[in-house]
């Protein structure tokens, strides 16, 4: 890496660093555990969420109003890294979050499909990537599917929009299809080659997914042909075809020739459900990025690595909270901690 | 009042009444099988009801796990935004069948497992953990329209063995006891009209 690529990446780094020291430490996690909601509410009321907790507290009680504050808190920490980070740092976070835009464009859409409020689809909004919460104001009060997507007809996202026909899971798969192929973009344009590396392992873990989804849902290989994203480090396009092709079992056996085998090799055997794979591989991912992001701490990867820890805060308090009021034993809750 | 009382004792009476014995004692025969058909039917409607209950119950269990776990690690902000994708409604088509006379309903249901790609959401931007939940709900849902056919089948026959069984044993301890009694009477009665017209045959004989 050059000096000028580690200079690029100094400023934007320091902020992330101060800011990383402010996630809650995974030691609190177990603690958590043995604490009741109203505990946990308080904690959380008392740190970094306190002013989310405050400012949502007249709209929504109990877990609703932990899990809103939390999803706020994490759009403002996104929208936060978007402003302070310029040039190369601010166009590939621009567009690792662009996300959180699609996320929001599609439960829009979800909610003019199935006729939902006005308000219902803005509670299920989480403005964290680059259209601000005014800007979902105003596409929500659009009436129809239709306008929604000539409203949004000179940004990125009407290309994919541009092919609807009835079905929303066609274009919710294009808009996806197109986030990774603008986050390979920006990752050829960069001179930092680790992100690359990072995102391709990424969309392995995606493609992995959507293949134990798809192959046990017996879903035939053009099916999930078409579904795959390109650009994966060691799922290339003729693996991905022959291992769509393979019966599940076969399917599975073959995954132990890839490094992704060591993430799921102990539960292969109990395949009832995918529940417990998909965690795996996410903290796979989260492993990954942790470590890859020491190696090279002048990067953008430093950046990406909060980006997803914050990501997998916010989530493993969720999944605390919402576990303990749902009742879920224990067990299943540390199971699906991501740490 | 006594059946006697209505009775005029002659032979067309009878043999009305001999009739009305023979037709009540073949329809207490035929009530009895069907009664006996309807509890055998019933016994094996209500193990399928035993079945499907405890299939719901243990669906429902898996369901709302699934659910839980979806809304714990997803949040429940995804779910719902996930379950506006689908607007569709099962279809229900609610026919009915023959049962030893029983009209009992027949659900026909549509639409309502459907396979991964029908769901309505996309693939590539959701997870199992949703799949997994809406899975479940929708053969919880298969479930419960299996369970209201059965039950409602078993509810329909009870009410009906109920009914046949009140029906036989009118006709055994009633009906069928009161026309022999009414025949024996007649019979008593034609005899005894017999005498009687032998009696003064021989008076104005003698």
């Amino acid at each position: 890496m050059g000096k000028s690529q580690a200079v690029k990446y100094a400023y934007i780094v320091a902020r992330v660093r101060g800011m990383k020291s402010k996630l809650i430490p995974k030691e609190m996690y177990p603690k958590f555990l043995n604490m009741d909601i109203p505990e946990i509410t308080r904690f959380i009321g008392e740190s970094e969420y306190k002013s989310d907790v405050d400012e949502l507290g007249k709209k929504y009680k109990g877990t609703d109003l932990f899990e809103h504050a939390l999803n706020q808190n994490l759009a403002l920490t996104y929208r936060k890294l978007i402003e302070v980070s310029q040039n190369e740092a601010n166009y590939i976070i621009t567009e690792y979050l662009r996300y959180w835009d699609i996320w929001n464009i599609k439960t829009i859409l979800r909610g003019k499909f199935s006729g939902a409020s006005e308000d219902e689809i803005l509670e299920d909004v989480v403005s964290a990537g680059q259209l601000r919460y005014r800007d979902l104001l105003e596409i929500i009060k659009i009436g129809t599917i239709e306008g929604v997507i000539a409203a949004l007809s000179k940004t990125p996202y009407h290309p994919a929009l541009s092919g609807y026909k009835g079905v929303l899971a066609e274009i919710e798969n294009n808009l996806d299809k197109m986030y990774y192929a603008g986050l390979i973009k920006a990752g050829e344009s960069s001179e930092d080659k680790f992100f690359l590396k990072f995102l391709k392992t990424e969309i392995d873990l995606k493609n992995l997914k959507i293949l134990f989804r798809m192959k046990r849902a017996g879903m035939e290989r053009e099916e999930i042909i078409k579904l795959l994203i390109p650009g994966g480090i060691e799922l290339k396009e003729t693996q991905l075809g022959r291992l769509a092709s393979m019966p599940f079992p076969e399917f599975v056996r073959a995954l132990e020739e890839f490094s992704y085998w060591k993430a799921i090799a102990d539960i292969s055997g109990e395949l009832t459900s995918l529940i417990n794979i998909e965690t795996r591989f996410d903290k796979y991912g989260l492993i990954n990025i942790t470590r890859i992001s020491y190696y090279y701490p002048l990067s953008i990867l430093p950046v990406l690595d909060y980006i997803v820890c914050k990501k997998m805060e916010v989530d493993n308090l969720r999944m605390i909270v919402r576990g303990k009021e749902t009742k879920l034993p224990e067990e299943i809750i540390k199971a699906h901690l991501v740490m | 009042m006594s059946i006697k009382d209505n009775i005029k004792p002659t032979r067309s009476e009878l043999i009305d009444l001999k009739k009305k014995i023979k037709l009540s004692q073949g329809g207490h025969k035929l009530l009895k099988m069907k009664r006996d058909g309807l509890i055998l039917e019933l016994f094996e409607i209500l193990e399928k009801a035993k079945d499907i209950r405890s299939e719901v119950e243990k669906q429902f269990a898996l369901a709302s796990l699934k659910i839980s776990i979806a809304k714990s690690v997803e949040g429940v902000v995804v779910v719902k935004s996930t379950a506006f994708a689908l607007k569709d409604t099962p279809k229900l088509e609610l026919q009915s069948k023959n049962v030893m006379g029983v009209v009992v309903p027949k659900i026909e249901a549509s639409s309502v497992h459907k396979n991964l790609q029908e769901h309505g959401y996309g693939i590539i931007g959701t997870s199992s953990r949703i799949d997994e939940a809406v899975d479940s709900y929708e053969i919880l849902v298969e479930k419960i329209i299996l369970a209201a056919e059965i039950e409602t089948t078993m509810k329909k026959l009870l009410e009906d063995i109920e009914k046949t069984k009140r029906r036989v044993n009118a006709l055994e301890f009633k009906v069928i006891p009161e026309l022999g009694e009414a025949r024996d009477f007649i019979v008593l009665r034609l005899e005894e009209m017999e005498r009687e017209n032998t009696f003064r045959l021989k008076r104005i004989k003698g």
